[in-house]
């Protein structure tokens, strides 16, 4: 069998080879910028020799199966930090645009509150006089709008964070539709023994981005990847996906289902995980305690009110407007009764030019209002709780981005695409179809010279 | 591959560099700008919470010095004016001991008695005078304290009532700020008015000259004893001034030490974050620039 034409069919198979290699480079290369792309290396495969006698001649190369390079568990360990990072990301820029509401020094409800207490105790030096009155109407009055825009611009807040979480699950269903396509296209493309890989690299892409938005637990299965929520409900399974969907409820916050079931408090990953902590935990805390201090402040002042009797000797009204028996919606609904200066009640006896009463409203400066804390460390309890949440989650943030960082370092030496790797390969798969080329024009001459040889011999 | 194989990609490591070396050059500029170092909650919730006590401290100490100096205007009012009283009252005892003097003419003791009529009339402006329009001796009552008649001198009645006031000066102190005109002027056993009165009587019937000029002289005493009292209380005041002064330098040295931003520090650090800014941005612009390509002609 060692012939020429045998020899000639060893290049032309060599030349072949070399050839879809570099093609391979060529993709590579073109590649070098694809987010999520897996580089290829080409194998080569010595073809099967051939015995003759005791002879055995070897027949050549032909390129074997295309080994796209990647590794499946750092894939995991990416999407699973992806997913702590999306969820950590949207929780800081919700509680940082939450505790832009506390930041102002100057007009925030402590400051508000002192200047209160101020007012009033320039008014007990001079009981009477009305401009002074009017001082702590008009402070009181700043304190119950410094309460409303808080409470209001959280709310505002949730409502904002709840549209995102709309929007958030929009993309999910775009990504899991993605999915079961792609996961169509690889088994029809495995069946057939035929090189996916193209395919799985965007599965990675689009299942690392769903868990950036949302808990994701896969399964491989013969049928590609199967995707479900941390509740176990399916979001792909083969070719078919299953949308979440989501409905407002009583207060006009989107719940989300997967199938019919409310699955909302069971997401805590993703960005949807991170929109819901803000908008369902964080947000109705801070409105719960905020509503908790206006009521309690409303209270301790009316009531200092009443104990004493106005400028007309008659007994104190109340000088913030009550509020809600439960103290829900305190914060929101907080206001000033009174319109009429004469009103505040600094009289402990009813004559006109008495302060007395006014120490009951200075002694609420130093009262346990709430669970026997001052107003003064109530409110810093919750700057503190506030700040120390948003501190406390930007720390993790910041190392969950390095782990993410490391994590993708990792992934780019093991599957990115290196230029030097690839010139190398240009180089080396350039020169052996030079080499095998020129082996065809060899056996070439050879062949004429067999061919010439009964002609002019 | 047996070689280790580096991540050809740098550019998102340096990039996520970049952002970050600009996020400390911010957080640099901003503490300069502001000179505070916590200018969010979350910059350093302690002494965020720590700067809210501080500020409600400092609030309240500021309210207390306004107090003591609207306080201050009133006591120094009723003390000059109480100052003007007893001159008068002195007066007036020694135009009394004067007219007990048995060698006098009545006329002699009808111009004393004159005199002594109007100094009772200074005495009853006095007793109702009054600071930032309210009366000073009303007690809490807002009306004039003493009405006289005219026409019949000794019906003085005290309008005002027995209340007084006090106002917070400093933590957890207050101070008594007026005393009722009823125990000044109108004192059981030390009346002023009814001193001047009978002494006038007695002059004018040149008997009992010496029992009246005695009871002026109780009269005095009391109001002298009396006003002792706001000579304490100013003094409380200039001593309460002076502490809450160097409690206010405290919280504000406080206040400094919680969140005030050290500048030389802070200034170091920009410029060390501008140094790694250039160098990752000189960085970046080499990244990727060379490749084996470059080599193979």
């Amino acid at each position: 069998m060692s012939n020429l034409s045998a020899t000639l069919s060893i290049a032309v198979g060599a030349l072949a080879a070399e050839q879809s290699a570099l093609s391979e480079t060529a993709n590579n290369v073109a590649n070098l910028n694809t987010p999520g792309y897996s580089r290829t290396v080409p194998s080569f495969v010595e073809n099967p020799p051939v015995v003759l006698g005791s002879f055995t001649f070897g027949s050549g190369v032909s390129l074997g199966p295309i080994d796209s390079i990647r590794d499946a568990i750092l894939q995991i360990r990416i999407q699973q930090e992806t997913g702590q990072q999306g969820h950590l990301d949207a929780l800081v820029t919700g509680l940082k645009q939450v505790e832009a509401q506390f930041s102002n020094q100057g007009s925030d409800i402590g400051s508000q509150l002192s200047a209160l207490f101020a007012s009033l105790a320039q008014l007990s030096t001079d009981p009477t006089s009305l401009a002074t009155r009017q001082g702590v109407l008009a402070a009181a009055s700043n304190l119950s709008a410094t309460f409303r825009n808080t409470a209001n611009s959280l709310t505002s807040q949730q409502t904002n964070i709840n549209l995102s979480v709309a929007q958030a699950v929009a993309q999910v269903n775009t990504a899991t539709q993605q999915i079961a396509k792609l996961n169509g296209e690889i088994a029809s493309l495995q069946n057939v023994g035929q090189d996916a890989s193209a395919f799985l690299d965007q599965r990675d892409v689009l299942i690392n981005q769903l868990s950036g938005l949302i808990d994701v637990s896969q399964i491989k299965t013969e049928s590609g990847v199967t995707l479900t929520t941390s509740n176990g409900t399916a979001l792909v399974a083969g070719n078919q996906s299953f949308a979440l969907t989501t409905q407002p409820d009583v207060s006009g916050l989107q719940r989300i289902f997967a199938q019919g079931t409310d699955i909302t408090g069971q997401v805590n990953s993703g960005q949807i995980g991170g929109l819901l902590a803000v908008r369902d935990q964080k947000i109705p805390a801070l409105l719960s305690s905020l509503d908790t201090f206006a009521a309690a402040l409303a209270i301790a002042f009316n009531g200092a009110n009443a104990a004493g009797f106005d400028l007309n000797g008659n007994g104190g009204a109340n000088i913030f407007t009550s509020p809600p028996a439960s103290g829900q919606g305190a914060a929101a609904a907080m206001g000033v009764a009174m319109t009429d200066p004469a009103l505040i009640a600094a009289s402990s006896d009813g004559s006109a030019g008495s302060n007395g009463n006014l120490a009951n409203f200075a002694s609420i400066h130093d009262q346990g209002l709430i669970a026997s804390t001052t107003p003064s460390d109530y409110y810093s309890g919750l700057i503190f709780n506030l700040g120390n949440d948003i501190a406390n989650a930007s720390a993790e943030l910041q190392s969950s981005q390095l782990v993410l960082q490391q994590l993708q370092d990792q992934r780019g030496s093991i599957s990115g695409v290196s230029l030097d790797e690839e010139a190398a390969h240009l180089v080396q798969y350039q020169r052996a179809y030079e080499a095998a080329a020129r082996m065809v024009t060899t056996v070439d001459q050879m062949l004429e010279t067999v061919i010439h040889m009964g002609v002019n011999g | 591959m047996s070689y280790l194989r580096a991540n050809p990609n740098m550019v998102p490591d340096l990039l996520s560099q970049i952002q970050g070396t600009r996020q400390q050059e911010d957080t640099a500029t901003l503490q300069l700008a502001t000179g505070s170092r916590i200018n969010r909650p979350s910059d350093d919730p302690a002494g965020a919470a720590q700067m809210i006590s501080n500020r409600d401290a400092t609030g309240q100490v500021d309210s207390f010095l306004r107090s003591i100096s609207s306080v201050n205007g009133l006591l120094q009012t009723t003390d000059s004016t109480l100052s003007s009283v007893v001159t008068a009252l002195q007066r007036a005892i020694s135009l009394g001991v004067e007219g007990a003097n048995g060698t006098l003419s009545d006329p002699d003791r009808a111009a004393i008695a004159g005199e002594l009529t109007s100094i009772r009339q200074q005495m009853m402006s006095l007793a109702n005078t009054s600071y930032q329009g309210e009366f000073i001796f009303s007690g809490t009552a807002n009306a004039q304290p003493f009405v006289g008649d005219n026409a019949s001198p000794s019906a003085v009645t005290y309008q005002g009532n027995s209340g007084t006031n006090s106002v917070a000066v400093s933590k957890g102190y207050s101070l008594q700020v007026n005393l009722p005109g009823s125990q000044l002027f109108t004192a059981p056993g030390a009346d002023t008015f009814q001193a001047l009165t009978d002494v006038i009587n007695a002059l004018q019937t040149n008997s009992g000259v010496g029992s009246a000029v005695t009871e002026l002289n109780t009269a005095y005493s009391h109001i002298t004893a009396q006003r002792v009292f706001f000579g304490n209380a100013m003094n409380q005041l200039q001593s309460q001034q002076s502490h809450l002064n160097s409690e206010k330098v405290n919280l504000s040295t406080a206040a400094t030490s919680i969140s005030g931003a050290d500048i030389a520090e802070t200034a170091t650090k920009l410029s060390q974050a501008e140094l790694a800014l250039n160098a990752e941005l000189a960085a970046m612009s080499k990244v990727s620039q060379t490749s084996l390509f470059d080599y193979l002609k």
